[in-house]
């Protein structure tokens, strides 16, 4: 309760003071939560936050309709923080264009910018992801033979519609045109027969690999129940691993694809 | 007569894996070139796609040939430190690490998945690694069932 009143004040204050044009946050739908957009300090009494608030709002961020509103304030807790390192780390949000309402995990620590943000990330959350149940998942999916991951994931996938709604949530996913979108060559099929899910799904979630914030968006957009975030954490240890680069916590680190060093490991590579 | 029927009816029996291979253009499709004009023998079971550079296979060729039935696939090109555009093969190989290790966690079989560095002085190596290739996917066995990228009729 006492958080809710925190972030609603200060959500008037950045929006009185100028700080902020535009609070985006979470208000309360009954039985869910649904994102709330505030101009007026006004309606910063609309805000609520519990945990049943898993949309990352960062990915509202790149939408251009909201350039205009730039500053804005966005209610994030550290997993979001890590979105918002990754956007900036890719120069897709300037450190000037945002103030962070921070959530942590039971208490508020209050208006802050992206370098304080980065740096309680840091001292603080060091280890919020991944979740250990699926962390476990992960590892009994690994301790399978192939033949059994194959049979899991066709089941799983075959679930798919491809309704891009883990693309939607993702702020991460914001290419102004999507690979999905590029159809000479059809590059991921979009017939009703499931083979598209396969290759959507991994490409996926390969396309965030090193730059993932294990927030857990996408999977609780699915409307599928697709385990979307065993892929994410395997993606995201094997990145740890070969690299050692743990996505979100620094803000001037070089993307994990896109950038190589000459030592890399190539055991792999006859 | 009886004979060729007997072989024929050997030969059919026996697996004959269909393996893609995507090559760079500078190293290893030379590479390829140098083991057939030095007439060297290798097992004609793999379809060589010439690319410019290992930069730029991306992924999803992989993908695409799995969904469209291929027993395995074959990655290959020039030596670190040797690509034509510097660091094509370095960005490639990054990239690799990722795919491979997501391709077995989903189930495709890592047997089944063959990287290589051949340049385009190394005819003798190119003939070798398509045998050893070869020898492995068809161990592996058919990759039909158990193909999750594969394309089945909708049902």
């Amino acid at each position: 309760m006492e958080i809710v009143e925190s972030i609603r004040a200060d959500a008037a204050a950045v929006l009185t003071d100028g700080r902020a044009k535009l609070v985006i946050g979470y208000r309360d739908r009954g039985d869910r939560r649904m994102p709330v957009f505030i101009l007026d300090p006004k309606q910063a009494d609309l805000l609520v936050y519990d945990a049943e608030c898993k949309q990352n709002l960062a990915a509202y961020l790149r939408k251009s309709e909201l350039k205009k509103f730039r500053p804005v304030a966005i209610v994030a807790r550290p997993a979001v923080i890590r979105s918002l390192i990754l956007l900036h780390a890719e120069s897709q949000l300037k450190p000037e264009e945002i103030v962070i309402l921070t959530v942590g995990d039971k208490e508020y620590h209050g208006i802050m910018d992206l370098k304080s943000a980065a740096a309680l990330l840091n001292e603080k959350y060091k280890t919020i992801a991944p979740d250990a149940g699926t962390l476990a998942l992960v590892r009994k999916l690994a301790a399978m033979t192939a033949d059994e991951r194959s049979a899991f994931w066709t089941a799983e996938f075959a679930k798919c519609t491809r309704c891009y709604a883990c693309r939607a949530a993702c702020p991460m996913c914001y290419c102004s045109r999507c690979i999905v979108e590029k159809n000479v060559p059809q590059w991921i099929s979009t017939a009703a027969a499931g083979h598209g899910n396969y290759a959507w799904n991994i490409i996926r979630a390969f396309h965030l690999a090193g730059r993932c914030s294990e927030c857990g968006a996408c999977e609780a957009a699915c409307p599928q129940g697709i385990p979307l975030m065993l892929l994410n954490i395997e993606v995201g240890q094997r990145v740890l691993e070969e690299f050692g680069a743990k996505s979100g916590y620094d803000p001037d680190a070089k993307p994990v694809i896109g950038s190589w060093s000459p030592d890399d490991k190539e055991e792999f590579i006859k | 007569m009886a004979e060729t029927e007997a072989k024929t009816a050997e030969t059919t029996k026996t697996f004959e894996p269909r393996i893609v291979a995507f090559v760079c253009n500078w190293c290893t499709y030379a590479g390829a070139d140098l083991a057939g004009t030095s007439r060297l023998q290798y097992a004609p079971n793999v379809r060589i796609i010439k690319l410019p550079c290992t930069g730029r296979i991306d992924p999803l060729f992989i993908l695409k040939a799995l969904e469209g039935g291929a027993d395995g696939v074959l990655v290959s090109g020039c030596h670190p430190g040797d690509c034509h555009y510097t660091s094509g093969n370095f960005h490639a190989r990054r990239r690799w690490a990722i795919f491979r290790k997501l391709l077995d966690f989903t189930g495709i079989d890592p047997q089944r998945l063959h990287f290589s560095w051949v340049s385009a002085a190394e005819g003798a190596k190119f003939a070798d690694l398509i045998n050893k290739v070869t020898d492995e996917i068809r161990k592996a066995g058919p990759f039909e069932g158990a193909n999750p990228a594969r394309r089945r009729p909708w049902k």
